[in-house]
């Protein structure tokens, strides 16, 4: 799949943001504090590739899929600590998002 | 790559909300350690008891179920909120690998979540400059930042779901009279309803009510009635679908809600209260500062002309995209007084939502002035900048001048009530040494009467840390002998010598130097760090 200008544009700009928002935190918190900022795009990402097919707003999809990485994804993450430790979870949680985003995305890029 | 307006008014957002995380985790960035009052507690506790033991639980440890073990009236000894938000914090706890920074990072990030959904649903609808000046006001409003040092934690974030919500709402709503509908727009507005529940029942109800008046007034301006039996049952199967996730902490607020109306009796009904909109300090002096519902002073008062003026010139105009705030406005109102319908319980809570819809009528009455005025050509754009520029230096010399007075590197650096790295790092030893079974009997902190309240806070806070039991043992307990010799039997005996010299308590010096004499000879000393040492008698 090709990106177009604007994908890549907007994809340096994102990675520019993202490299400042690393820097702050890791200045003012250390490693932590750069783990749970990438925590935070980590979770969001499963989201973002599903709203992608939807029809939205870059704005609407990056807001919701924000929200959706910090409450969804950590409430699957906790439903499924029951079984397997925590931290695997976290691990089964992301894998099982992607894969259904990817697939999701891979039917309607199909069907379109 | 050519710059375009939208990166660079996203990286002047991006800036301005770093800026808030600074701001905010102020208290944080020197000490690294945690604090709080005894709400803060409870939400450490259950985030940091799932990443630490790498588990989740529904049975309350001790430590946590002492004071939390009947919150739940559904399923008592259970969590008393839905995972969601503790989760979240347990999440940020494991991937960043420390108990501390990480918890109070991520609770600082979702507790300014309201400054990202404010700037967001304020840019979609009225454009950049509105959008980050209301951000801006966001960042120093007291009644945000105070309920979040108390430890609401749950509830600042519940409220950053208030605006998306009515937005998303909006959004189909209004592609509804088009061909094109979108019904992808409901089942995001539900979705968000359903996290909203699962994050603060109490906000739950807040967005509920706005979003009812929304529905109303978008249908009395655009005269139709929006009604898809489709579209509702696949919203009702989103929304049963999230209430169901956790049914032992969703069914508990049906509990709490008729434990709250068969036994509410504490407000009197005054209608005066109707053309008021913040509450009598007086009925809540002792537990809530009265600045907090000063206007003044959590808002600044020169505020007040451009809210009026935003929220005049929003009714004059009417259009849709105005009916959103207003309906957020008046959604808050409602909700500010539903004491008048017999639901008293938190409204003062209710209260801190105040600024996320006065920041925006406030930024939207100040640019308003500049296009309300007549002039030639370019002076409009010039005087609109201006007095942005204006709306600016006075955020930053009335209201983070008034913020900074309490939220600041020292804001709970308290020597009697927060733990000090010396005994943050006794608590850790216990965690990690002491069998979970047995509890832990602090001497040393004080507890004098004039004190207690601070002092208890830290007890409570060592008993976060260690995740055991631990309460105040009480050298001048000699009416109950039996207790006192249970406890110097079974519990770790922590003698803490540091606070002492600082108020000078020699008598309980001595005391405990004599404790160690006479009473612990027979024990073994397992801690000896920084003037704190941990006893324990090794099973016969």
């Amino acid at each position: 799949m090709k990106l177009n200008k604007e994908s890549k544009e907007l994809l340096v700009f994102s990675a520019i943001i993202a490299a400042a928002i690393g820097i702050f935190l890791a200045f003012y918190f250390g490693l932590a504090g750069l783990k749970v900022f990438i925590g935070i795009i980590v979770a969001a990402i499963p989201f973002y590739i599903f709203l992608n097919t939807l029809g939205l707003d870059e704005g609407e999809k990056i807001v919701l899929s924000l929200v959706l990485g910090i409450t969804l994804f950590p409430s699957f993450v906790y439903l499924l600590g029951f079984f397997v430790s925590f931290r695997m979870s976290i691990a089964i949680v992301f894998i099982a998002l992607t894969a259904i985003s990817v697939l999701w995305s891979y039917r309607k890029f199909r069907k379109s | 790559m050519k710059l375009n307006k939208n990166y660079i008014q996203t990286s002047i957002f991006i800036a301005v909300y770093l800026f808030a995380i600074y701001f905010w985790t102020q208290p944080l960035q020197d000490r690294k350690l945690p604090y709080g009052e005894y709400d803060a507690m409870s939400h450490f506790e259950v985030a940091d008891y799932i990443a630490y033991n790498d588990k989740s639980f529904s049975e309350l440890p001790a430590y946590i179920d002492l004071r939390y073990g009947t919150d739940n009236k559904y399923k008592p000894h259970t969590l008393w909120y839905p995972p969601t938000f503790h989760s979240s914090l347990a999440v940020a706890e494991a991937v960043g690998g420390e108990r501390v920074v990480p918890i109070f990072l991520m609770n600082t990030i979702l507790a300014t979540f309201i400054i990202i959904t404010v700037y967001f649903v304020i840019n979609s609808l009225f454009g950049f400059l509105p959008a980050i000046l209301s951000a801006l006001l966001l960042i120093f409003s007291p009644r945000d930042f105070m309920p979040y040092l108390w430890g609401q934690w749950p509830e600042r974030f519940a409220y950053a779901f208030v605006p998306l919500i009515l937005y998303f709402f909006y959004k189909y709503f209004i592609s509804y009279s088009k061909e094109d509908k979108k019904p992808t727009y409901l089942y995001i507005t539900v979705l968000l309803l359903g996290i909203n529940i699962l994050v603060h029942p109490l906000v739950f109800f807040h967005s509920l009510i706005a979003l009812a008046v929304l529905y109303i007034l978008l249908s009395i301006k655009q005269k139709k009635i929006v009604f898809n039996v489709k579209h509702i049952s696949i919203a009702a199967i989103i929304f049963i679908a999230l209430f169901m996730l956790f049914p032992n902490q969703t069914f508990n607020i049906f509990a709490q809600f008729s434990r709250d109306s068969a036994g509410n009796g504490q407000s009197s009904l005054d209608f005066s209260r109707l053309l008021h909109w913040s509450l009598n300090p007086k009925d809540y002096e002792g537990s809530v500062p009265a600045s907090y519902f000063s206007f003044g002073e959590m808002h600044g008062l020169w505020t007040m002309p451009l809210l009026l003026i935003g929220m005049a010139f929003l009714l004059w105009r009417g259009e849709e995209r105005d009916i959103l705030l207003l309906a957020w406005l008046i959604g808050l109102y409602l909700v500010l007084h539903r004491d008048l319908a017999g639901k008293a319980t938190f409204l003062h809570r209710s209260l801190s939502a105040s600024a996320h819809i006065f920041a925006p009528l406030t930024a939207i009455g100040a640019i308003y002035i500049a296009s309300a005025i007549k002039l030639p050509s370019n002076f409009n754009k010039y005087l609109k900048y201006g007095i942005a520029g204006l709306f600016i230096f006075l955020v930053f010399s009335v209201n983070m001048a008034y913020a900074s007075k309490i939220l600041n590197k020292n804001a709970y650096n308290d020597f009697l009530s927060t733990l000090s790295m010396e005994q943050y790092k006794a608590a850790e030893w216990i965690l990690q040494n002491a069998n979970p079974q047995y509890n832990v009997s602090v001497v040393g902190i004080p507890h004098q009467q004039n004190i207690l309240p601070a002092t208890a806070k830290k007890i409570r806070w060592s008993a976060a840390v260690s995740q055991h039991v631990s309460r105040f043992y009480l050298l001048a307990l000699a009416e109950d002998k039996k207790e006192a010799e249970r406890r110097l039997k079974n519990d770790y005996i922590m003698l803490d010598y540091t606070m002492l010299g600082h108020i000078g308590d020699k008598e309980t010096f001595d005391k405990m130097q004599e404790m160690e004499k006479n009473q612990l000879t027979n024990y073994t000393l397992i801690y000896n760090q920084n003037n704190i040492r941990v006893y324990k008698l090794e099973a016969q």
